[in-house]
């Protein structure tokens, strides 16, 4: 097995991995970046619906009520994702346990964490969209909302000359989203990272016994004590590293697996490793819009349509927003009925085609994405399969009726006609109800204050095990009730800074 | 515009008894086998099926004008998708065929699903789909396979799917299809100044 000696080994090339591997490549510290998916640009992506393209990046993971979606590919989600930026709202921060008990450390909060959000902006090129940029869809929503006296705000994206041609979960092939592609992934390898991709990470491991605390020094001084072995996707080939910081930043799901993987090798590790994951509760509800209201367009645009609403935050804990699916996504995500519809069948057939013929300029889909407890877990099985499980938690339940009628009030209440979705598997049967499916899982190996609550401190390093470190979404320890990638980069960026603090380090090339 | 390389179709379709032998594992493993003896399932798949892929074509065929009224005839692509190895239909497609006859043998006298009549054919798709176990999980499966590739298209991205008014990709929309000129109509009361929630 080769054997690759570096300063700082970051386990993925998404929102979390991105703003470590810049700054400590620019601090000057050798950064090798590795990442399980294929090495992608803007040259790769595609406008298609063929699953087979998309199932190359895109992975999903279901359990009973809850199917996670994450990306494996470089730059993570940042290729698939509309780059809808948004900081997480201060009460997102405040959120407590069943004990009272902060679930964010204490201090870090949404002041705290502003002005990495302001860094993670100018990466990304963050602006809010110009009223004339938003999709037909995305006013229609807007009109929605005013036409019962609510609010509703023009949302902020990392997105420059939008071309509109809607394909967004698909890639930019116009580059038009800022994904990590084009700012911190290119910036990092210029300031000396490698990236090494089609590798994935298996364990972790202490190469000799680990110190309770390590003492601050500098990063040349420390020993290289970690070992990651990781494999080849292609040929399965074995590599090992050598590692004085590993950063671990594969995404909610992969560090947690590999945390669980690891467990054998870290005998300090929190038993809250996997647990505690948190989704943001989204709910969708689609209706069909009456005649006298103008239309809205389906394919035609970004796929977040420009406006969010932020109404019912404060008063019941959560978002409202337009989706914009694709037609793959609507047929492979659902059955729809429409409400006072006789037909039968309804979800093929006759009455299905002639209600997706109206799909593009008459049906509106809205979402919400909540401020929902961790309610979901992963565990390892012994052949080292990830199984995902939902706790059905009466807070969450309450959430899920609360949100879906207060959307089909505001659907209703304009003249819609509902359509229900069935939401299906990937085989095709319906799935029970109610089912979450959501892009936006975090917390499987969150910070917090006390090891006993939590895997990581403050700082992302996790207990027990100095010199480890957990940047990503896994280490988010709470819903956001908005969409969580500019939150993770932020609080990456936050750790990265808190890394070079410690070893009294600094950016010596601009970044 | 670029295409995405197709995933060559299963080579063969699965033998009759493979298909069979699959089937009464998975009808085990569902734990529904005591209703659906395998040997219906052998008397259900005649070996015409197995050897004669155009009737397996035509009757595939005849399901996908079922399942979506309206999509294009002569259009390969529906047909191509159920041998897709993303979905693990493909080496089962031989037997549902066979299935679909079977089930229009019993009701209707006549071994040809597709020479039924769209109602009748609707009928026998709605049939298969209450059956409990792996075969209703199939014709479960067929119904979203024939749904994605007639209305997502994927076997022709640039053209779209004309049913449903959808472009597909590489196509842009010009100025006014993308929004309305007079969006401050639309526009409600913000309740922030920049768009991030306080």
């Amino acid at each position: 097995m080769r054997t690759i000696e570096t300063d700082v080994l970051v386990i993925g090339t998404g929102f979390g991995a991105a703003a470590p591997a810049l700054r400590l490549a620019a601090a000057g510290l050798c950064v090798v970046m590795v990442e399980k998916g294929p090495r992608i640009g803007v040259a790769d992506f595609r406008q298609t619906q063929h699953p087979a393209y998309l199932l190359k990046y895109l992975k999903g993971l279901s359990g009973d009520g809850l199917s996670l979606t994450f990306a494996e590919a470089l730059g993570g989600a940042s290729g698939f994702y509309e780059m809808v930026s948004l900081r997480a709202p201060a009460r997102a921060f405040a959120q407590r346990d069943d004990h009272g008990r902060p679930l964010w450390p204490v201090g870090l909060d949404r002041p705290a964490l502003d002005p990495y959000y302001d860094r993670a902006e100018q990466m990304l090129e963050v602006e809010q969209v110009a009223p004339e940029d938003v999709p037909k869809s995305g006013l229609v929503f807007s009109l929605l909302m005013k036409n019962l006296g609510y609010s509703c705000d023009r949302a902020r994206y990392a997105v420059r000359n939008c071309r509109g041609s809607g394909f967004c979960v698909t890639g930019c092939v116009f580059g038009a989203k800022r994904s990590l592609h084009l700012n911190y992934l290119p910036q990092a390898e210029a300031a000396g990272a490698t990236i090494a991709c089609g590798l994935e990470a298996l364990s972790v491991e202490p190469t000799g016994d680990l110190p309770r605390t390590a003492a601050v020094t500098r990063v040349a001084a420390l020993p290289r004590r970690w070992a990651v072995v990781c494999r080849h996707t292609a040929g399965g080939a074995y590599q090992r590293y050598l590692a004085r910081l590993v950063v671990l930043a594969g995404g909610t799901v992969g560090t947690a697996r590999l945390l669980l993987a690891s467990r054998p090798y870290l005998s300090r590790l929190s038993p809250q490793v996997g647990r505690n994951i948190a989704f943001n509760g989204s709910v969708k509800v689609l209706g069909l819009l009456p005649p006298h209201f103008p239309a809205g367009d389906m394919f035609a645009g970004r796929s977040h349509p420009g406006m969010i609403s932020y109404e019912f935050l404060a008063s019941l804990g959560f978002t409202v927003f337009a989706v914009k699916p694709l037609p793959l996504q609507v047929v492979a995500s659902a059955r729809l009925r429409l409400d006072g519809d006789p037909r039968e069948p309804a979800w093929w057939g006759e009455a299905h085609v002639d209600l997706m013929k109206r799909l593009r300029h008459r049906v509106i889909v809205l979402g919400t994405l909540g401020l929902t407890p961790p309610a979901a877990r992963l565990t390892l099985d012994g052949s080292g399969n990830v199984a995902l499980t939902l706790e059905r938690l009466p807070a969450l339940e309450q959430h899920y009726r609360t949100a879906r009628r207060t959307v089909e009030s505001i659907l209703e209440r304009n003249g819609c006609r509902l359509v229900h979705p069935e939401f299906i598997d990937h085989g095709g049967m319906p799935r029970g109800e109610p089912f979450y499916s959501s892009a936006h899982p975090v917390g499987s190996c969150r910070m917090g204050d006390a090891p006993d609550r939590a895997v990581s401190d403050a700082h992302g390093e996790v207990y027990g095990c100095p010199g480890l470190y957990v940047s990503d979404g896994s280490a988010i320890p709470t819903s956001l009730a908005v969409n969580t990638s500019l939150t993770i980069l932020a609080n990456a960026e936050r750790i990265a800074a808190g890394i070079l603090k410690r070893y009294g380090l600094r950016e010596q090339s601009a970044a | 515009m670029s295409r995405v390389p197709v995933s060559p179709p299963v080579a063969v379709l699965l033998s009759r008894r493979e298909a069979v032998r699959r089937l009464a594992v998975a009808l085990v493993g569902a734990g529904a086998a005591a209703c659906a003896p395998v040997r219906i399932a052998l008397k259900a798949y005649p070996a015409e099926f197995s050897t004669d892929s155009g009737m397996v074509e035509r009757t595939l065929r005849a399901f996908v004008l079922t399942v979506v009224p309206g999509a294009d005839p002569e259009d390969p692509g529906p047909t191509r998708v159920f041998a897709e190895r993303f979905h693990p239909f493909g080496p089962h497609r031989g037997f549902f065929a066979a299935d679909l006859c079977r089930r229009t043998r019993q009701r209707f006298g006549e071994g040809r699903f597709d020479r039924l009549p769209a109602a009748e054919r609707t009928w026998v798709v709605r049939r298969g789909l209450r059956q409990r176990g792996v075969v209703g999980r199939m014709y479960a499966g067929a119904v979203l396979l024939a749904q994605i590739a007639v209305y997502a298209r994927i076997y022709d991205d640039a053209r779209g799917s004309s049913l449903i008014d959808f472009d597909g990709g590489g196509h842009l929309p010009t100025p006014a299809g993308l929004t309305y000129p007079d969006a401050g109509r639309f526009l409600a009361r913000p309740l922030t100044a920049t768009g991030n929630p306080a």
